[in-house]
C-alpha cells in the first residue's frame, strides 16, 4: 500500500498518510501539510491521487490551496515544486477546457489555466514543463502554430524532452505533416523507450495516415502488448480489420471492437462502429442502445454527430422519417462544416424529399454537392427534386451532369429519358435509347417499361418501324405473335372476318382450344395498347382489332380498348357500333370523361342535339370542370347552336355566341397553351367581325399545331382561310384551301371543295368555280347541292358574258354550251325533286331552268350575232386582203408603168438619137416610130380595167357599212331583251328573298341546301349590283359578305366538330399512353429511392 | 402458295388529259388491233391509248361536264362513255362513230359495266337508287333493278340520299349483278328475275368499286371504299370473308387479275396497292402518282398488264409478273 510521510515540524516524527485512505474532506490533508509545512512536493502527489481516484474536487482545492499567495510567501525560495503546482492546475484547466462542449465555460477554462501558466513563468521563464504546458493549452485552444512555438522553446534547450517532442509530434499531427509527426514519435521512444504505448500509439495514428498500414498495426499491436487494455489501439486495429472489407476482417475487427466494448464500455468510437456494424446486421435495437450509451460518453462533436447519424440511419430504415430526421437534424447539429461529416446532409435530404420537403431537401443535398461535386446519386436526387419544383431545365442540368461523370449508369439515362419525354422527344430517345444499350452491354434484361417508351417516342416522332421493332421487342414472345401476323394465318384470317361483332371472342376460345394459351401479363396490357395503337396508325385495322380485342378478352375493364374500338367504326362511320361500344366503356366507369366526350361527339354527329349537350355536361361534371375537352365540346355546341339559330333570334345567337366565348376562355385560363380553345376564341372574334384579331389567333395556332403526329389540325387552315375569304383576299383564300385539301384529306374532301369553289365565284373566276365544283359533285355525288351550285355558276358565268361589251364568238358559243348545261342540271334537278332526293324547292329550280332557258334563247341571238359578225369579219378581212392585194398589184402595176415609160423614155431617146441620125441618114423611116405609141395607148385602157376593179371594191365596202348599221340596229333591238333580263333577275331576287324566308322552316336541317340559297342569293345580289335594281337593295353588299361568311363558317364547325375529335382522340390516347409512363416512371423512381436509401 | 405477283412500272403518260383522269378500262383486242387502253377525264375527252407506248389512238370529244366513266364491249368493238350530265355515249371504237345517246331521267350515270356476254349494259344509277339494264342490241331500257327502301315510318330524304348508287358489277356468269352504295351497303340482284336477293353489310361508307372474281372463284366480290378498307365477300353466302386495310384514305377503284390471284386498288392516298388474297395482306405499293388513283384495271386475256389513272392527270401502265 503506497503511503506519503508528512515530516512534522521540528521532529523526527512522521505522519504517514495511506494514499489509498485520504480523507474524505481535503481540509484534513490541507490543516496537516500547512501546520507541517510539508514540502511542496507531497501537496502535489497527495492532489495527484485525489485526481487519481477522481476526488477532482479535493485535488482543485489542495492545488488551489498550495498556489495561494500565503505559499508564495512562504515557500519563495521552492521553485520548481511551485511550478509545478501551476503547471499541474494548467494542465488540469485545458482538460476541462478541451473536453467543455459550451463555449464560454471552455473559454473560462482556458483562460484559468493560461492564468496559472503565466504565474509558473513568472517563477522562472525557462522552465521547460511550463512551455511544455502552454504548448497543450495552446494545441488545446487549436492554436497550433503557437502551439509549435512554445514545444520548440522546450526543445532548443533540450532537443530529448519527451513531453515537448511528444506535443511538437501532436502538433505535426495537426498539421497533416503526418511524416514529421511520426519522426519525433520515434525520437521520444528511442530517447525514452519504456514511455506509455500512448506513444506507439501516435505511431501507430501517423503510420495509418501515411498510409503503412501494415507498420501502423505493427504498432498498434505493440501498444496493445504493452497495454493489453488500451482500448484506442483496440479500436484502431478493428477499424484497420474492418475496412479491409473481407468477411473475415470484419469478423475480426468486430471481435476487437466487442473486446474494446468490454474493457471500456464508454469508448465512443468503438459504440459507433459497434452501432454501425448492428445497422448493417439489421439489429436495430443494439444500434439505438449502443448510439444512446455513446451519445452519453462523449462531448465530441464529431464523434457525436456519427452517433445521431446512426440513430438517425436506424429510424431512416425503419421508416420513422419523423425520427430520423430529427436525428439528422441532430447530427448535423455537431457539425460545424459539410465537410467534416456529410452522411447526415445526404440522409436528411432523403428524408425531406419523402416527406415532400423539397426546398429542404434541395438544400441538404447542394451540401452534399459541395464536398462530393461529383456524386452521381446527388446530381440524380438534385434532378428529381428540380423535376418535382418544376424546374425541369435545372433537373435536366444535373441528370446531363450525372449522366457526363458516369456515362455507364443506365438508370441515370432513363431517369433523363423521363424528364426529357416532355420537352424533347428526340433528346428523350437518345437518353432511353442509350439506356438500353449500356444493359443490353451488361447483360441486364431491358426492361419492359423502357423499351415500351422507346416504341412511344418512335412512334410520336413517325418513325413506325422503329417503333413497332422497339414494342415488339418489349412484348417478347406470347399469344400476340400468332395474332399480329407473324405466325399461322388461319387466325388473323378468321379473325378479319370477325371485327364486325366486338362481342364476339370466339377467336381466343378456338385458340385455347387449340392448346394455345391466350395469356395477357398485366405489365404488357400497356405495350399491347400501344402497339394496337400503332397498328391503327399505320392503317392496318384489322390486327389492332384483334390486340385490342385481346386486351378486352382478359381485361373485360380496360376503357381505353372501348374506346379505341369504338374510335375506329366511327372512322368508318359505323356510327351505331361506335355508340354500343363507348357504352361498354361506360358500363364500366359511368363516370369516364373521356368515354362521355366521344358519346356526345357521336350523338352530336347523329343529330341529337339536346342529348349531346347532357352528355357533354356530365363528362364536364364527372372532371368537376377540369377536363378542358368537355368544356371545349360544350363551347362548341354553343358555337353550333348560336350558328343554327342565326336566322331565327339573333338575341340568341349572341347569348350562344357569348357563352361559347366565355367556356373557350375557361379553357384557356387553365391551359393557355391549348389549340383547340385558341382557334374556338379566335372562330367567335371573326364571327363578331374582328378579322385581324382572328387572324393572328388562327396563324399562331396554325404554327404550333405543325410538327406533331397527334395534333392535326386542319380546321384553323379553314379558318384562315375563311378570314382571307372575308377580308376579300381571294387568292390567299384559295391558296390555304388548296393547301388544306391536300395536306389533311387527300384532296377528298369536297365541303372544302365547296368553300374553294365559292372563293373563285367570289373572284369572278367562273371556270375555276365550276370545275372545282364539278370535282366536288364526283367525289360526293349523292350531294345535289354541288349541282346546283355549278348550274348556278354556269348561269353566272353566261349572264356575265353576255352583259359584256366586247366578246369574241367563241365567249358567246361557250356560253350557250354553259347555258345549255345549266338547262340540264337544272331540268334534272328539277325532274329529281319529284324523287325527294334533295330538298330544293321545285318551283325554284324551275325558275331557274325557266331564267335559263330564256337567257339561252337571248344567247342563241347572241351566237348568231356573233357568228355573224365573226363571218362579216371574215369577210372584211378577207376583203382587206384582197384590197391589199390589188393594191399591191396596183402598184406593182405602176412600177411596171414607170419602167416601161422610163425605158420608153430612153428608148424614145435612143429613138431620137436614132432618129436624129437617122433623120439624117433616113428621114423616111420616120412611120416606123410611131408604133410604140399605139403600144402605150393598149396599157392605158388597161389601167382603165383597174380603176373599173377598184370600184367594185368600193361597193364592197359600201356593203360592209350596210352590215354595219344592220347590227347596230340588232343591238339597239336587243336593248329591251337586256332590260328584260334585268327586270327578270330582279323578279327573281325578289322569289330568292321570298324563297328564303319560306323554305327557312325546311333548311333548318339542311345546311347543304341553306349554303346553296346563300350562294345563290350571293347571285342574285351580285346581278343587282349591276345596275339600279333596288330590288334586293336592303340586304347590302356587306350584309352578304357577312352571311357569306357565317354561311362558309357554319359549315366548318359541323367539320370541326367531327374530325377535331379523332384528333382529341389522339392526344386523349397519347395522354393515356403517356399515364402509362407516367407509371412506370413512378415506379422506377419507387426502385430508384430504395437504391439510395440503401 | 404461288409465287406472288409484282409490279413493275412500264410507261407513264404525264399530261395525258388536261385536267383530273377519273375513268379508264380496256378495250379487248380484236382480230385488226391489240386492245386499247380507255380513259375518261374532266376535261370532257375520252381517249384511246394503245400498249405498251400509251400512243394516243384517238381523242373522242362531245362530253359535257367532266366524264366519269367508261366500259367496253367484251367483243372490244364498241364502247361507251358516261360524263356528269348524265348521258351515256355509246360509240364504236375504230371509227368514233355514235351508235346510241343513253339517259334515263332524273337518273344519274355512274360507273357501267357490260355483261360478260355483251348483251346488257348495267349502268349505276345514282339517286334513283337503281341500277339501269340497256339492251344493246336496240339501245333500249329494258330494266330498272331498284334496291328496296328500307322500312321505316316514312322514307325520308336522308336514308333515299344513303342508297345513291355508285358501282356496279356484273358475276363471271351474268346471272347476279351487284351494286355500291353511298351508305356503304352493297346490293345483289338476280338478273335473270329482276330481282333483288340481299345485302351484304360491312361498309358504312360509299362504296365506289366493285368486281367479282373470275371462275372458278366468282361467288367472291371485293368492294373498295371510302373507309378505306377492301372487303371480300361471299356474294351468295351473303358473308364477308374478310378485309383488308392499308391504304391510308379512302379506296376509289379495285380489279382482280384476269387469273383472279391478285387484286390492285387504287385510292386518295395516291398509290397504287396489290393485295394477296390469301395473305389478306398487302404485297406492293407504287407511289408513283402525285394524286388520287382514281381507276386501276387489268387487261383482260393476258400479259400481265395493269392500268392506273389519276388526278395528276396522268396514265400509268405497268407489267404484273
Amino acid at each position: 500500500m503506497a503511503c506519503v510521510y508528512i515530516p512534522v515540524q521540528n521532529s523526527e516524527e512522521e505522519v504517514r498518510v495511506a494514499l489509498d485512505q485520504l480523507p474524505r474532506d481535503a481540509s484534513d490533508i490541507l490543516d496537516i501539510l500547512k501546520a507541517e509545512q510539508a514540502p511542496l512536493d507531497l501537496w502535489l502527489i497527495i492532489a495527484r491521487e485525489y485526481f487519481k481516484q477522481g476526488k477532482i474536487e479535493q485535488f482543485r482545492q489542495i492545488l488551489e490551496e498550495g498556489s495561494s499567495p500565503e505559499i508564495d510567501e512562504y515557500y519563495a525560495d521552492v521553485r520548481y515544486e511551485r511550478i509545478a503546482i501551476l503547471n499541474a492546475l494548467g494542465a488540469y484547466y485545458s482538460y476541462l477546457g478541451k473536453i467543455e462542449t459550451k463555449q464560454r465555460e471552455k473559454e473560462e477554462h482556458f483562460i484559468l489555466a493560461t492564468q496559472y501558466y503565466n504565474k509558473a513563468s513568472r517563477i522562472d521563464m525557462h522552465e521547460p514543463s511550463t512551455w511544455v504546458g502552454k504548448g497543450q493549452l495552446l494545441l488545446a485552444k487549436g492554436e497550433v502554430e503557437q502551439a509549435f512555438a512554445a514545444f520548440k522553446i522546450v526543445l532548443e534547450g533540450d532537443r530529448d524532452n519527451v513531453p515537448a517532442l511528444l506535443g511538437q509530434a501532436c502538433v505535426e499531427f495537426n498539421r497533416s505533416r503526418y511524416s514529421d509527426s511520426l519522426e519525433l514519435y520515434k525520437r521520444a521512444l528511442q530517447v525514452f523507450p519504456n514511455c506509455p504505448g500512448a506513444v506507439r500509439l501516435g505511431i501507430g495514428l501517423c503510420r495509418y495516415k501515411l498510409g503503412q498500414f501494415e507498420k501502423a498495426r505493427l504498432a498498434f499491436q505493440r501498444v496493445l502488448q504493452l497495454d493489453s487494455e488500451n482500448v484506442e489501439a483496440l479500436v484502431a486495429l478493428a477499424i484497420m480489420d474492418l475496412q479491409a472489407n473481407e468477411a473475415s476482417g470484419i469478423q475480426k475487427g468486430m471481435d476487437k471492437m466487442r473486446r474494446a466494448f468490454e474493457i471500456y464500455p464508454y469508448c465512443a468510437m468503438a459504440l459507433n462502429y459497434l452501432a454501425n456494424h448492428f445497422f448493417f446486421t439489421g439489429q436495430h435495437f443494439l444500434v439505438e442502445q449502443l448510439t444512446e450509451t455513446a451519445l452519453a460518453v462523449t462531448n465530441h462533436g464529431p464523434t457525436k454527430s456519427h452517433s445521431y447519424y446512426n440513430l438517425a440511419r436506424s429510424y431512416h430504415s425503419k421508416g420513422d422519417y419523423e425520427k430520423a430526421g430529427f436525428y439528422y437534424m441532430a447530427s448535423i447539429k455537431e457539425i460545424n462544416k459539410p465537410h467534416e461529416f456529410v452522411f447526415p446532409y445526404y440522409g436528411l435530404g432523403q428524408v425531406k424529399l419523402k416527406s415532400g420537403d423539397f426546398r429542404s431537401a434541395l438544400s441538404n443535398f447542394e451540401k452534399v454537392l459541395e464536398v462530393y461535386p461529383d456524386n452521381c446519386e446527388t446530381l440524380k436526387a438534385l434532378g428529381h427534386i428540380y423535376v418535382q419544383l418544376g424546374q425541369v431545365e435545372k433537373a435536366q442540368e444535373f441528370m446531363r451532369k450525372a449522366i457526363k461523370i458516369d456515362p455507364r449508369d443506365a438508370q441515370a439515362f432513363l431517369d433523363l429519358g423521363e424528364l426529357l419525354i416532355s420537352s424533347d422527344t428526340g433528346a428523350a430517345l437518345d437518353a432511353f435509347k442509350t439506356a438500353r444499350s449500356l444493359m443490353e452491354k451488361g447483360g441486364q434484361a431491358v426492361p419492359i417499361e423502357v423499351l415500351n417508351n422507346i416504341g412511344v417516342l418512335h412512334f410520336e416522332r413517325e418513325e413506325f418501324e422503329l417503333a413497332l421493332e422497339s414494342l415488339n421487342k418489349a412484348l417478347g414472345d406470347g399469344i400476340w405473335l400468332i395474332l399480329t401476323g407473324n405466325k399461322p394465318k388461319s387466325y388473323v384470317i378468321e379473325a378479319s372476318a370477325s371485327i364486325l361483332d366486338y362481342k364476339d371472342m370466339q377467336l381466343f376460345h378456338r385458340l385455347e382450344e387449340d392448346g394455345l394459351p391466350v395469356e395477357l401479363p398485366w405489365n404488357k396490357v400497356t405495350v399491347v395498347f400501344n402497339l394496337a395503337r400503332l397498328h391503327e396508325q399505320l392503317h392496318n385495322t384489322g390486327t389492332a382489332n384483334i390486340l385490342y380485342h385481346l386486351i378486352l378478352f382478359k381485361y373485360p375493364d380496360y376503357v381505353d380498348a372501348y374506346l379505341r374500338l369504338a374510335a375506329i367504326a366511327k372512322a368508318r362511320s359505323n356510327l351505331q357500333l361506335s355508340i354500343e361500344l363507348v357504352n361498354e366503356a361506360l358500363k364500366v366507369n359511368d363516370k369516364c370523361p373521356n368515354a362521355l366526350s366521344m358519346l356526345g361527339d357521336l350523338e352530336l354527329k347523329n343529330d341529337d342535339w339536346v342529348k349531346a349537350k347532357e352528355t357533354f355536361r356530365s363528362a364536364s361534371d364527372a372532371t368537376d370542370g377540369k377536363d378542358s375537352y368537355a368544356i371545349l365540346s360544350l363551347g362548341n355546341w354553343n358555337y353550333f347552336a348560336a350558328i343554327r339559330n342565326e336566322k331565327r333570334a339573333p338575341k340568341l345567337e349572341a347569348t350562344h355566341l357569348e357563352k361559347a366565348k366565355e367556356l373557350y376562355t375557361r379553357v384557356l385560363v387553365q391551359h393557355t397553351a391549348n389549340l383547340y380553345a385558341a382557334n374556338g376564341a379566335g372562330v367567335v372574334l371573326a364571327e363578331k367581325g374582328h378579322f385581324d384579331v382572328s387572324k393572328d389567333i388562327f396563324t399562331q395556332v396554325q404554327e404550333a399545331a405543325s410538327g406533331s403526329v397527334f395534333v392535326q389540325m386542319p380546321d384553323v387552315w379553314i379558318n384562315l382561310a375563311h378570314v382571307f375569304f372575308a377580308q376579300g383576299n381571294f387568292a390567299l383564300a384559295v391558296k390555304m384551301y388548296q393547301n388544306c385539301l391536300r395536306k389533311f384529306y387527300y384532296n377528298t374532301d369536297s365541303q372544302i371543295l365547296l368553300y374553294l369553289a365559292r372563293t373563285h365565284y367570289e373572284a369572278e373566276q367562273w371556270q375555276e368555280c365550276k370545275k372545282t365544283l364539278l370535282r366536288a359533285i364526283h367525289l360526293a355525288p349523292s350531294n345535289y347541292t354541288l349541282r346546283f351550285d355549278a348550274g348556278v355558276a354556269m348561269q353566272k358565268f353566261s349572264t356575265s358574258t353576255l352583259q359584256k361589251e366586247k366578246r369574241t364568238a367563241d365567249e358567246v358559243r361557250s356560253t350557250v354550251a354553259e347555258l345549255e348545261n345549266a338547262v340540264r342540271i337544272f331540268s334534272q334537278l328539277s325532274a329529281a325533286s319529284n324523287l325527294h332526293l334533295h330538298g330544293f324547292d321545285e318551283k325554284k329550280i324551275n325558275t331557274h331552268v325557266e331564267y335559263c332557258k330564256h337567257l339561252l334563247v337571248a344567247a342563241k341571238v347572241h351566237r348568231e350575232a356573233a357568228e355573224r359578225e365573226e363571218q362579216q369579219n371574215r369577210q372584211k378581212q378577207e376583203a382587206a386582203r384582197q384590197l391589199a392585194l390589188a393594191e399591191e398589184a396596183r402598184r406593182k402595176a405602176e412600177e411596171q408603168r414607170k419602167y416601161l415609160l422610163e425605158r420608153r423614155k430612153q428608148e424614145d431617146e435612143q429613138k431620137r438619137l436614132q432618129q436624129a441620125e437617122e433623120h439624117f441618114k433616113r428621114v423616111q423611116e420616120q412611120w416606123k416610130s410611131s408604133t410604140p405609141a399605139s403600144k402605150r395607148r393598149e396599157r392605158s385602157e388597161v389601167d382603165d380595167e383597174d380603176g373599173g376593179h377598184s370600184e367594185k371594191r368600193r361597193k364592197g365596202g359600201k356593203r360592209r357599212k350596210k352590215d354595219k348599221n344592220k347590227s347596230r340596229y340588232e343591238r339597239d333591238d336587243e336593248e329591251p331583251y337586256m332590260m328584260d333580263d334585268r327586270e327578270e333577275l330582279g323578279d327573281e331576287d325578289a322569289n330568292m328573298n321570298y324563297e328564303e324566308s319560306t323554305t327557312q322552316m325546311n333548311d333548318q336541317d339542311d345546311d347543304n341546301g341553306e349554303n346553296a340559297q346563300d350562294l345563290l342569293a350571293a347571285a342574285g345580289l351580285e346581278d343587282s349590283d349591276v345596275e339600279d335594281e333596288a330590288a334586293a337593295a336592303p340586304s347590302s353588299a356587306a350584309g352578304r359578305r357577312r352571311r357569306a361568311w357565317s354561311e362558309s363558317d357554319d359549315d366548318e364547325p359541323l367539320h370541326r366538330g367531327t374530325e377535331s375529335s379523332p384528333v382529341r382522340e389522339n392526344s386523349a390516347e397519347l395522354q393515356e399512353s403517356d399515364g402509362e409512363i407516367r407509371e412506370d416512371n413512378s415506379k422506377l423512381n419507387g426502385g430508384g429511392g430504395l437504391d439510395e436509401e440503401d | 402458295m404461288a409465287k406472288s405477283m409484282k409490279l413493275a412500272g412500264l410507261k407513264s403518260v404525264d399530261n395525258a388529259h388536261d385536267e383530273s383522269v377519273w375513268a379508264a378500262t380496256w378495250v379487248p383486242a380484236t382480230d385488226t388491233r391489240p386492245a386499247l387502253l380507255l380513259t375518261g377525264s374532266l376535261d370532257e375527252t375520252v381517249k384511246l391509248w394503245r400498249p405498251d407506248e400509251l400512243e394516243l389512238v384517238r381523242t373522242n370529244t362531245g362530253h359535257c361536264l367532266g366524264v366519269v366513266s367508261v366500259a367496253a364491249h367484251p367483243s372490244g368493238v364498241i364502247a361507251a362513255s358516261a360524263s356528269l350530265d348524265s348521258l351515256v355515249r355509246v360509240f364504236d371504237v375504230d371509227t368514233n362513230a355514235t351508235i346510241a345517246t343513253l339517259e334515263a331521267p332524273p337518273s344519274e350515270v355512274w360507273q357501267m359495266q357490260f355483261d360478260p356476254k355483251g348483251t346488257t349494259l348495267a349502268v349505276a344509277g345514282g339517286g334513283s337508287a337503281s341500277i339501269k339494264l340497256w339492251d344493246t342490241a336496240t339501245w333500249r331500257l329494258i330494266s330498272t333493278l331498284s334496291i328496296p327502301r328500307p322500312e321505316g315510318p316514312k322514307p325520308s330524304d336522308k336514308s333515299s340520299s344513303k342508297k345513291f348508287v355508285l358501282s356496279v358489277a356484273w358475276s363471271p356468269d351474268g346471272r347476279r349483278l351487284a351494286c355500291g352504295s353511298m351508305d356503304g351497303t352493297i346490293s345483289v340482284f338476280d338478273v335473270a328475275r329482276a330481282k333483288f336477293l340481299h345485302h351484304l353489310e360491312g361498309h358504312y361508307m360509299p362504296v365506289r368499286s366493285l368486281v367479282f372474281s373470275p371462275e372458278p372463284d366468282s361467288r367472291k366480290l371485293y368492294s373498295a371504299s371510302d373507309d378505306g378498307h377492301v372487303h371480300i365477300y361471299d356474294a351468295e353466302g351473303k358473308a364477308l370473308i374478310g378485309a383488308m386495310s392499308g391504304h391510308t384514305s379512302w379506296v376509289l377503284s379495285v380489279d382482280v387479275s384476269p387469273d383472279g390471284e391478285a387484286i390492285a386498288t387504287g385510292s386518295s392516298d395516291k398509290t397504287v396497292r396489290l393485295w394477296d388474297f390469301k395473305m389478306r395482306a398487302a404485297i406492293q405499293t407504287m407511289s408513283n402518282h402525285t394524286d388520287q388513283v382514281w381507276a386501276v384495271a387489268f387487261r383482260p386475256g393476258g400479259g400481265g398488264r395493269l392500268a392506273s389513272v389519276s388526278d395528276d392527270k396522268s396514265i400509268s401502265l405497268y407489267h404484273c409478273s
